[in-house]
């Protein structure tokens, strides 16, 4: 979700209005748009934009353009007017077809930026390469200062050891293959472009490199300042339709800053893609039919209500019939997919709140799950054992398993991706959960008992995940005197309770228990658990300090 | 005060005093037959009750070291070189005189010096001894070395006044041990004396009422003892479920009480359940390791059960398909829908219910599910949690329903005052409604997130009712309920706090 930093006078200018004071009233306020305050003072607000599919609504000139409609401030369409041509053409290379074929270009002129300004559009710029660019593997975005570029230009390919500029932030040459291994957006956008034997680089009629998309733009003229007055606006891409809509949340943004749009004219040499002016502004259309959307919201909306809230949600509205619209959809629109997607915003103009909620008696009937009635059943036992309920994290360490129980190394369902080294994998079995629960515990009264019905996962070759979630019991009982006898009379009541007669103990040896002490629980021939004393190397690993006995069965065996 | 207010080892101790004077605490053990420590409980008790005086007395305990035993055994140095001095006729060389008496090479320097300092003997030129005295008598150092030997110690205030001095002669020498020991004498007070000669019988007192003395009917004939009814109990406590668990378990109730069914399911999960099916698109970012844990053996589970469902959603993200969408416009990868990871929401089980065969509509459904995000654990964030969301679906719901739903829940479950709703956004929910609830003493919290699924989730999964999908926030309301603010203690460690956490 990102949030957008803005200076409050900004707002206000752009929006035409005073913002309330009250922390409340600005949150409702902002709810229109899906934004929340997150942080309020004299000069600043940050707003957090839950919706991370609305571009448009990621900069400050366009949460003040959405908001003016729903605030009536202003109605329907905003137009966005061509000024002209700005003269720039860009050569398209045949040998990025397969690297990174498209680009959009635009020239917007006449702004006067300040500090403030320049931060809002590269953070607009950053999270579109983020998040509607996929990481800058859809599309990238590039800004320069028009007046230091000698049109036209080339986007082209080059040989990365052939071709050098001094990137941005940095104050000497390199090459494009020194970009991809010591700049910092070398190493972290290199793997889209690396596996190619040539690079895409963007450069004009003088040969000064722009750009190497969609890693880096040029120190030298790929920085906006204070002084800049006229920008050039380049997203390169590997889907024209992403390209050319990424282009239009930049120049729309900028355009609200009382800039003039001057177009560029993209020559492609592909077969099926001929040339095209960039930026493309124009709505689209998408039909709704007024029947589906009042099935929709459970309240009837008239044609002439739906114009309406359609105008303050910022659509136009083309040709109406009985019993439907068609409606356009600005250019900066590039979320909208279904008839859904608009329906929802004619129920936010409408306003959520004056929606009177109905609370439907269904007949259905509520149950907990099978697996939750049998895994209750044993959890109250153990209450009334005196055993304590513990919560534990399932996700742990071979460490933890394995290690500090004894045992040897085995397959557990590990994660690929771990962000902590206690977190690693999926326990296949929950008593060193437990142990692990003591062991932070051993300075608090004795007799500790503690018990968790919690699952497990190990793997199964014939399940679509290729694994199984069990849900087990397991229990600790820890104080100076602790001993088989005791946890073997709870192991007895608890099986007495639920009712399970068909039970034997098994001698065995494991590597986490004494021997001698050891047992392995049956039912019905079935192997379901295992009894014992902990093994005292298992307690030093813990470091805990008095003996313990526990238990551990698998509920799956006996529901 | 009375007889049979004292405990019996209590009334042995008077007893034992009665028509003595001062009694050591060892004497009156050894008349009442009592243990050392019985006795000294008792003598702490009656002091405090007034009925006697304990008279301290410290005496200074005189043993033998090492080094001590030895000569009391040998004879002080000096003593064993003026005798061979003497046999030797009374002027020899020193190392002569040393050698007959056999005296160890260390001691020689000890021995010259008390031969002079004693006046027994002096040195001569040429390092010759010459005897002073024909025969020393023994001195008082000597003496107590030998009433030492035999007796093993002694006490320092018994001994006579030469033999006293010669205590701090030895103790110079470092030849004998002192320690101080606390001597108990005990004598009765007026008060002692007058209850001692009141009652002289014992009336047998019992603290612990027994099954036998219950049976039997001796309790008539038994004191049971009074307790101080006021001195603290040892701690005790109960078992219970934990906090965290035992709130869901309320909660499941409430859910089950309006009319849903719980769904269970896998914690590993598919791609295509946890993202594919839930329309979002297979490379957008929260699908990137940043935002999900993935699996790292196997990788990849089995889809072919679902195959026709899996060719919908594939064509839905591509281009639409039946649903009235545009679609992702991108190449769907199957192969992507096999990735295995630990589910990131409960939706996903959400899923498989609209897919299940035991599907009722209208149905309400839904799960406390545990889910992972690869966050790095502190006191806002867990890497593991509890989701409890869930579905109703059914012919003719709608926005209003959907509002009426969060009503219900933010009445019945949170008890809450007043609500709102708010446009949220969820990638395959449209529209999507976010419940923010006030309660009294806790303020505006945000409760829960909600939407009806998008066509482009329920049509390729064969569902032509509308869906309303609902999540609450259950772990901020729990930890208001519980006054906590560290999001870790939903699986706290620690167990005096579960322990000591009050069952509201």
């Amino acid at each position: 979700m990102p949030t957008i930093e803005v200076e409050r006078r900004d707002f206000e200018s752009l929006l035409g209005l005073e913002l309330p004071g009250d922390m409340e009233e600005l949150d409702d306020m902002l709810a229109y748009v899906k934004g929340e305050v997150k942080h309020l003072d004299e000069q600043e607000i940050h707003i957090e934009v839950k919706d991370s599919n609305r571009a448009d609504l990621w900069s400050v000139e366009g949460l003040a353009r959405a908001l003016r409609g729903f605030l009536s401030l202003e109605k329907g369409l905003r137009d966005y007017v061509i000024a002209g041509s700005s003269g720039v053409n860009v050569q398209v290379d045949s040998k990025l077809k397969n690297i990174r074929p498209y680009i959009g270009c635009a020239v917007v002129k006449g702004i006067k930026f300040t500090d403030m300004m320049i931060r809002g559009v590269m953070r607009l710029q950053d999270k579109l390469d983020l998040t509607y660019g996929r990481n800058r593997r859809r599309t990238s975005i590039g800004l320069y200062d028009f007046d230091l570029i000698s049109p036209p230009l080339r986007y082209s390919v080059a040989i990365p050891e052939q071709v050098s500029f001094v990137p941005l932030d940095f104050a000497e040459k390199m090459s494009l293959n020194e970009i991809l291994e010591k700049h910092p957006k070398g190493i972290e956008y290199g793997h889209i472009v690396r596996s190619h034997a040539v690079l895409p680089l963007l450069s004009d009629s003088k040969d000064n490199v722009l750009s190497f998309p969609p890693i880096i733009n040029s120190n030298d003229l790929g920085r906006i300042t204070e002084n800049t007055r006229n920008v050039l606006i380049e997203v390169t891409g590997t889907s024209n339709e992403t390209v050319l809509n990424s282009l239009n949340i930049m120049v729309t943004s900028l355009a609200d800053r009382c800039g003039k749009i001057f177009t560029a004219e993209v020559h492609y040499p592909y077969k099926e893609r001929k040339n095209a002016v960039t930026p493309q502004l124009e709505t689209k259309t998408m039909h709704i039919d007024m029947a589906d959307m009042n099935r929709l919201f459970g309240f009837k909306i008239t044609m002439k209500e739906a114009t309406v809230l359609l105008g303050k949600a910022g659509y136009g509205i083309g040709k109406t019939r009985k019993n439907s619209i068609t409606v356009k959809i600005p250019c900066y629109r590039i979320d909208i997919m279904h008839p859904v997607d608009i329906a929802e915003d004619i129920a936010i103009a409408y306003g959520y709140n004056k929606i009177k909620p109905r609370w439907q008696r269904l007949p259905t009937t509520g149950s907990t799950s099978s697996q939750t009635q049998f895994c209750n059943l044993a959890r109250e036992i153990m209450v009334g054992l005196g055993f304590q309920e513990t919560l534990t994290f399932t996700m742990t360490s071979p460490e933890t398993l394995q290690t500090k129980m004894n045992k040897k190394r085995e397959k557990v369902v590990e994660i690929a991706n771990p962000r902590m080294v206690t977190l690693t994998c999926l326990r296949n079995w929950v008593l060193p959960s437990l142990l692990e629960f003591l062991s932070h515990n051993t300075h608090v009264e004795y007799p500790q008992r503690i018990f968790e019905v919690g699952y497990a996962v190990v793997f199964d070759e014939k399940a679509e995940t290729k694994t199984r979630n069990m849900a087990k019991l397991a229990c600790v009982s820890t104080h100076p005197n602790a001993n088989f006898t005791e946890i073997k009379s709870c192991l007895d009541a608890l099986f007495l309770n639920i009712g399970l007669r068909q039970w034997k103990i098994r001698e065995t040896t494991h590597p986490s228990f004494i021997s001698g002490r050891t047992a392995t629980i049956h039912f019905k021939d079935r192997e379901i658990g295992i009894i014992g004393e902990i093994h005292p190397q298992v307690l030093n690993n813990f470091e805990l300090k008095s003996p313990a006995s526990a238990f551990e069965i698998n509920l799956e065996e006996l529901m | 005060m009375h007889m049979a207010h004292l405990r019996k080892h209590e009334q042995k101790t008077l007893l034992a005093l009665k028509k003595r004077a001062r009694v050591h605490v060892e004497k009156i053990a050894e008349i009442s037959g009592l243990a050392h420590s019985a006795v000294m409980r008792a003598v702490l008790t009656l002091s405090e009750k007034k009925l006697i005086k304990v008279q301290e007395q410290k005496q200074l305990i005189v043993t033998l070291n090492p080094e001590g035993k030895h000569h009391a055994k040998r004879g002080l140095p000096e003593r064993r070189l003026i005798d061979s001095l003497i046999k030797l006729g009374g002027k020899a060389p020193i190392e002569k005189a040393a050698k007959d008496a056999r005296l160890e090479k260390k001691f020689i320097p000890i021995a010259l010096g008390w031969l002079q300092r004693k006046g027994w003997a002096t040195i001569e030129d040429r390092r010759k001894l010459k005897a002073l005295r024909r025969k020393p008598a023994k001195g008082a150092d000597e003496k107590l070395l030998s009433i030492l030997d035999e007796k093993g110690s002694l006490v320092a205030e018994e001994l006579e006044k030469d033999l006293r001095s010669a205590v701090a002669i030895l103790k110079r020498r470092k030849l004998v041990e002192i320690r101080e020991k606390v001597l108990r004498e005990i004598e009765l007070t007026g008060a002692g004396q007058k209850l001692v000669k009141k009652r002289l019988q014992i009336v047998e007192e019992v603290s612990q009422l027994t099954p036998e003395l219950v049976v039997s009917g001796k309790w008539r004939q038994v004191k049971l003892r009074k307790y101080n009814i006021e001195a603290p109990v040892a701690k005790m406590w109960p078992g219970k479920k934990h906090p965290y668990a035992r709130f869901l378990d309320e909660l499941k109730e409430k859910l089950v009480a309006l009319g849903f069914k719980e769904m269970v399911g896998p914690p590993v999960e598919l791609s295509f359940f946890n993202f594919d099916c839930l329309y979002t698109p297979q490379d957008h970012p929260a699908r990137e390791w940043v935002g999900v844990y993935y699996v790292k053996s196997p990788k990849r589970g089995r889809v072919d059960a679902y195959k026709p469902i899996v060719e919908n959603v594939k064509r839905t993200h591509e281009e639409g398909w039946k649903t009235g969408s545009t679609g992702w416009k991108y190449r769907f990868s199957i192969r992507d829908t096999q990735r295995l990871l630990l589910r990131a929401h409960g939706t996903a089980l959400s899923v498989r219910t609209l897919l299940s065969e035991d599907l009722e509509i209208p149905g309400k459904y839904f799960a406390v599910a545990r889910c992972y995000r690869p966050d790095m654990v502190d006191k806002t964030h867990l890497s593991e949690f509890n989701q409890v969301e869930g579905i109703i679906v059914g012919e003719d719901l709608t926005l209003r329903d959907l509002l009426g739903v969060l009503e219900r829940f933010a009445i019945d479950i949170a008890g809450v005052d007043k609500v709102k709703f708010r446009p949220d956004y969820f990638p395959f929910t449209e529209p999507s409604v976010e419940l923010v609830a006030y309660k009294e003493g806790y303020g505006w919290l945000e409760f829960g997130g909600s939407g009806i699924f998008r066509p482009e989730v329920t049509l390729p999964l064969g569902i032509k009712v509308p869906v309303l999908a609902w999540g609450l926030g259950v772990d901020r309301l729990f930890m208001m309920k519980a006054g906590i603010d560290d999001i870790r203690y939903l699986f706290a460690q620690d167990l005096d706090w579960i322990r000591r956490m009050e069952l509201t």
